[in-house]
């Protein structure tokens, strides 16, 4: 396996008075495939992506991007190697779709520059891969929470980074959009990005994934491909309820267990 | 709005507060009430006294305060990610107000002494805000911030409340609330040069990280992932935003309402971009300021604090815009 972000013996805790959230875990990532994190709320998914972004530093442990610590990169380097789109962004101006798009060529633009025309070319086919071209001069606070995902989407299309995280990208979302945001992912690593999304719908990570991780208490309780992790044993023991996982029309689907 | 469309309204919006700024000069009560022919200049030695020495010192301050308080309002709004912030809120305002309230009270009224002492009391009223947001234990940093500012401000303003109390009441009483109501009515080239540094570091520096300021609204993680070195970005602008306040705050008295309203106003004309707005906000704050000032000088034969008159026209455009335009001021999700 090309791996192309790898966490080894990652411990983390906020602060000092505060609870371990990862525990001596280690975890590969697959370079251009997509890989489901799942695990039920509070398990520390969330804490793992920023680790992977280097928001958060581990108290121990190192995390490797294309086999050189984090460390030895710059943080211009890394914005330009991993983009994240988060599971949450409250924004409280009226950005224009295309203005909140074009924030994602920052990494490539010295302290003091402003975009110039090369980077708004770029913004615009970011919106076109996403589909949205037609939203370009709408505020981005008067769109929908489907159209507003695709503008996350479209702002680390324009970034131009080979790792993608999303936290929860389908969170929230009705099943149209959701179908919407998975086969954008589906496409874009067709093209040889490598994404790294959470959930905690199983569903979506079989829809979309190729690669999954099992979280459990803040450490990896399984992973590889879909017949290794998504099993009706692993499933109930980390959701702490009966789930069934089942075969209809070649496609795995996972079901809580109402018997 | 695409770069071509915004430099034609920028270079209108220049020309007019250049046209505006030429026109001040001629606006006042000599020789006679509103307004001075220009041709008196080359024929009476007072009013060319006038003009050198008190209206174009008086105006430049005017256009710099209305610059910085609005650069300051709008960099404030969007890295504490709140519409409703202005630039007092760390306790500056107060903090100065209460400096000048001690050299007049206690120090010397010579108006440097009360420009050195306000300055001060402003940036110390900035750190005790930033070092008590340090210890307070819960809430992300924005709300720690607002918090101890919230606590800082009332401390300061209890204490300009005391030295009102016990000033003298013919002396020391409406010099001090002459101060506090705020004005320019006092400014000197001397007052200009003194302010000027700080001033233009700080019109400098936001107009060149504008578009970092961007990048600064967005979630902490959302900031990161984009390149921003979010405390050293955060501090450098807070630094010389707030420092140019409190500078021009010790020349001018607390001038209320301009770091609040212009911003909102230049994003509903340029959009929320920081690249375009904030230009736009600091002409705009410039003009607004100097629009009221020369209210202030002509309008009665006495001079009307300045503090009075953009709190009152300040209020009254938020509200039009609330009502007829429908401000945004909600938390969006």
């Amino acid at each position: 396996m090309d791996k192309i972000l790898a966490l080894e013996n990652i411990h983390f805790r906020y602060s000092q008075d505060d609870p371990v959230v990862l525990t001596d875990l280690s975890l590969d990532i697959p370079a251009g495939k997509i890989t489901a994190i799942l695990g039920p709320n509070g398990t520390g998914k969330t804490t793992l992506l920023h680790i992977l972004l280097g928001l958060l530093k581990p108290f121990e442990g190192e995390v490797k991007v294309s086999g050189k610590s984090h460390r030895e990169y710059s943080k211009r380097d890394l914005s330009q190697m991993i983009g994240l789109v988060p599971q949450f962004e409250s924004i409280p101006f009226n950005f224009s779709v295309f203005e909140y798009v074009l924030l994602g060529r920052s990494p490539y633009l010295k302290p003091f520059q402003l975009p110039g025309e090369e980077d708004v070319r770029i913004t615009d086919s970011a919106l076109e891969a996403a589909g949205i071209s037609h939203l370009s001069e709408k505020p981005v606070t008067e769109i929908s929470g489907g159209e507003r995902q695709l503008v996350h989407i479209s702002r680390v299309l324009a970034q131009q980074t080979r790792i993608l995280l999303l936290d929860e990208p389908t969170a929230h979302l009705d099943l149209e959009n959701q179908n919407r945001i998975l086969k954008l992912l589906k496409r874009m690593s067709s093209e040889g990005i490598t994404a790294v999304m959470t959930t905690h719908d199983p569903n979506a990570a079989i829809f979309a994934a190729n690669h999954f991780v099992l979280m459990n208490q803040g450490n990896i309780a399984a992973q590889g491909d879909l017949s290794q992790v998504i099993t009706a044993e692993n499933l109930s023991l980390i959701y702490r309820t009966p789930i069934r996982v089942e075969q209809t029309n070649g496609y795995t689907m996972v079901v809580m267990d109402n018997s | 709005m695409r770069k071509k469309e915004f430099s034609r309204i920028f270079g209108l919006l220049g020309l007019g507060i250049l046209i505006l700024l030429l026109g001040s000069v001629f606006i006042g009560r000599y020789p006679e009430p509103y307004w001075m022919p220009p041709g008196l200049l080359s024929k009476d030695q007072l009013a060319r006294q006038l003009v050198l020495n008190l209206r174009l010192p008086r105006l430049l301050t005017a256009f710099l305060l209305g610059m910085i308080l609005s650069a300051t309002g709008a960099v404030l709004q969007m890295i504490f990610r709140n519409p409703l912030v202005e630039p007092g809120f760390l306790g500056v305002s107060q903090g100065a107000a209460f400096g000048a309230a001690v050299s007049i009270l206690w120090l010397h009224r010579h108006p440097l002494v009360i420009e050195l002492s306000a300055t001060f009391f402003g940036l110390l009223a900035l750190i005790t805000s930033y070092l008590l947001s340090t210890r307070i234990r819960y809430g992300g940093w924005v709300l720690r911030l607002i918090l101890s500012g919230v606590a800082v401000s009332a401390l300061f303003s209890a204490g300009v409340g005391v030295l009102k109390y016990i000033a003298d009441p013919l002396t020391e009483l409406p010099e001090l609330t002459f101060w506090l109501l705020g004005g320019l009515y006092s400014v000197t080239w001397r007052d200009l040069l003194f302010v000027l540094p700080f001033a233009l570091t700080g019109i400098v520096v936001v107009y060149a990280m504008r578009w970092r300021v961007n990048l600064l609204s967005l979630n902490d993680d959302a900031a990161f992932s984009l390149g921003a070195s979010l405390t050293r970005e955060r501090v450098i602008l807070l630094l010389v935003t707030i420092s140019a306040t409190a500078a021009l705050t010790a020349i001018s008295g607390v001038i209320g309402w301009v770091g609040l309203i212009i911003p909102h106003i230049s994003r509903r004309l340029f959009g929320a971009s920081a690249e375009k707005s904030i230009p736009a906000a600091m002409l705009l704050g410039g003009g607004f300021t100097v629009i009221a000032d020369d209210l202030a000088r002509t309008l009665l034969a006495g001079e009307i604090p300045l503090g009075i008159l953009t709190s009152a026209i300040g209020a009254g455009l938020f509200i039009y815009l609330m009502i007829s335009m429908g401000i945004k001021v909600r938390r969006d999700g």
